[in-house]
């Protein structure tokens, strides 16, 4: 007893709390109150700076999100958009991974390629892809018109029922890279016996990446997919950059909403906007990766 | 056997490239119609101007896109978000993963939540309004916090690592605690560091999000934010456009290009690890 005390005080002469007084204070002051403060906004009818004008309305902003129509496409919308980018990024990711996972010259090289998109900011992505996607004239028009499939060359960013899929595309172009090189880190750390061992049985590629690759790397795949999945529903800068959620609310997404809720003062709207996609996020991301983390094989 | 594996591996690189060819042309295509004029930029193709003005459009794109300007704001916030990030994040987790005690414990799970939970950006525009600091402390501040909770768990990792027999024999050598921090522990962590550097960097550098509610006038926006803006301003120049995109990316394909192994492990690490 004694000496745990002496051991307690020892403790907290050697590791004094003033030293996480910065870390912790910008935690507490950036991260914790505004979350507590989002959460009592929420409740608010707010038009403008003015907090004495604010009205208590209870869960009203709550319920608008699934009655008022441009709110519900933005739910929907994100939906969409994060459920489409997470399957064709793990996918393209995992394809690519396999591939470069082999022994090739160009390996290190072809890895930096597919990597860099992940690098530039989505501003940038987002004007170059909305110059290639441009109606008639961008560059994916032409090569389909030049080729005889005039009838898929498509208005992409400016059709309504397929805007939310180009700007997909886009995100997808932009993190497949990224994907594959979580794919590719985790088959790093498998080991070349089990290969070898079934190279002895005499299983064929297919087989391996069934039985040895893919059981090895859920690890990897799990965080893929959460990653993915929480990314997308938090989408902002991408969409921002080439539709605004337009044509009217075809691309409207969680994020797009919450910034047209900012500028227009409906900040406790906003607010409500931002503690849904929270509860949303929490709701996905923690069961799924309970589920996965169940199955997951220890090497 | 041989013959034929050489073969598959050669017809598996050749397929390869191909693919990467979806990477580089997008790239390429803001390159080559940086260097066009207006008439050219506007036809949107793939071939090699005929009239080459680059410099012509690059001038005028940085004076009426304030590019300097924006290129030393972007400096300026990523240098001194990282900074904060460093400090806060490992001395943060340091303390906590050595004490170990309730408040620790309830810190550490409130950090966690803020690994999966984006910032309240409406509520934190509040906050800086009340504290009454300018628009670039409140961004910096908020990059901060949005960091904070992957870089002191990634440090805790690390922590855990490192023996407490280091720290003690630090202590008898009558050392106090921030000395001890600063001459045994933290350079023990440049591993980790270089990670939190790299993710905080990259976060910070090629932020919208945040930035377009905080920096968004003329003089205090970063890169990003001038190709947005640019963008609205010059939406029929398209050459002047693909400038300012792949002057907004140049410093950062630089950077990735000397340092990708850095680059890609950290992205990487930061992401997984969480």
């Amino acid at each position: 007893m004694y000496v745990d005390k002496g051991y307690k005080r020892l403790k907290k002469r050697r590791y004094p709390y003033w030293l996480a007084v910065p870390g912790i204070t910008f935690f507490v002051l950036f991260f914790i109150i505004p979350s507590v403060m989002g959460l009592i906004l929420s409740l608010f009818n707010m038009n403008g700076y003015d907090f004495s004008k604010a009205v208590f309305i209870g869960i009203e902003n709550y319920k608008n999100a699934f009655v008022l129509p441009t709110m519900r496409r933005a739910i929907i919308n994100s939906f969409i958009f994060s459920a489409v980018t997470t399957f064709f990024k793990v996918a393209f990711g995992l394809m690519l991974a396999v591939m470069l996972n082999q022994k090739l010259k160009s390996s290190n090289l072809l890895r930096t390629v597919f990597f860099s998109p992940a690098v530039v900011n989505s501003i940038a992505v987002g004007l170059i892809f909305k110059s290639l996607m441009h109606p008639g004239k961008g560059l994916i028009d032409t090569v389909l018109n030049s080729v005889n499939l005039e009838f898929l060359a498509k208005n992409w960013l400016g059709d309504p029922s397929l805007a939310i899929y180009s700007v997909s595309f886009i995100e997808i172009w932009k993190w497949s890279g990224f994907t594959m090189v979580i794919f590719l880190s985790g088959m790093q750390a498998v080991s070349s016996d089990y290969y070898e061992a079934a190279k002895i049985d005499g299983a064929d590629g297919w087989q391996k990446f069934k039985y040895i690759t893919f059981p090895l790397i859920l690890p990897s795949f799990n965080n893929a997919l959460i990653i993915n999945l929480v990314g997308g529903l938090k989408v902002f800068d991408l969409v921002q950059a080439t539709t605004q959620g337009g044509p009217g609310t075809a691309t409207e997404v969680f994020s797009t909403l919450m910034y047209k809720s900012f500028g227009s003062g409906r900040f406790g709207e906003g607010c409500a906007v931002a503690i849904l996609l929270s509860v949303i996020i929490a709701v996905f991301a923690i069961p799924t990766y309970a589920f996965i983390e169940k199955r997951e094989v220890i090497q | 056997m041989r013959r034929k594996e050489k073969i598959r591996r050669k017809i598996l690189a050749v397929s390869l490239w191909i693919l990467s060819l979806s990477i580089l042309i997008p790239l390429y295509f803001a390159v080559i119609n940086s260097l066009k004029d207006k008439k050219e930029a506007a036809m949107m193709n793939l071939k090699l101007p005929t009239v080459w003005q680059g410099a012509e459009n690059y001038v005028r794109m940085a004076e009426e896109g304030n590019i300097l300007q924006s290129f030393v704001n972007s400096c300026v916030m990523t240098i001194l978000s990282v900074l904060i990030i460093v400090i806060c994040s490992s001395t943060m987790a340091f303390i906590l993963e050595r004490r170990g005690d309730k408040l620790a414990r309830v810190l550490n799970i409130f950090i966690m939540i803020g690994l999966v939970l984006p910032v309240q950006i409406i509520p934190t525009y509040f906050i800086c309004n009340a504290l009454d600091i300018s628009k670039r402390a409140a961004y910096i501040c908020v990059m901060a916090a949005t960091n904070l909770s992957l870089c002191t768990f990634l440090y805790t990792g690390y922590f855990k690592s490192i023996p407490v027999e280091i720290d003690e024999s630090a202590c008898l050598d009558g050392a106090g605690p921030l000395t001890m921090f600063l001459k045994i522990i933290f350079p023990l962590t440049k591993p980790v560091t270089v990670t939190v550097i790299i993710i905080s960097f990259m976060s910070v550098w090629n932020d919208f999000g945040v930035s377009v509610y905080f920096l968004n006038n003329v003089n205090l926006q970063t890169l990003p934010l001038t190709v947005y803006n640019f963008f609205g301003n010059h939406n029929s120049d398209w050459q002047l456009v693909f400038a300012n995109v792949v002057t907004a990316t140049l410093p950062v394909l630089i950077l990735y290009l000397f340092l990708q192994r850095y680059i890609i492990d950290g992205m990487v690490a930061g992401s997984v690890k969480s």
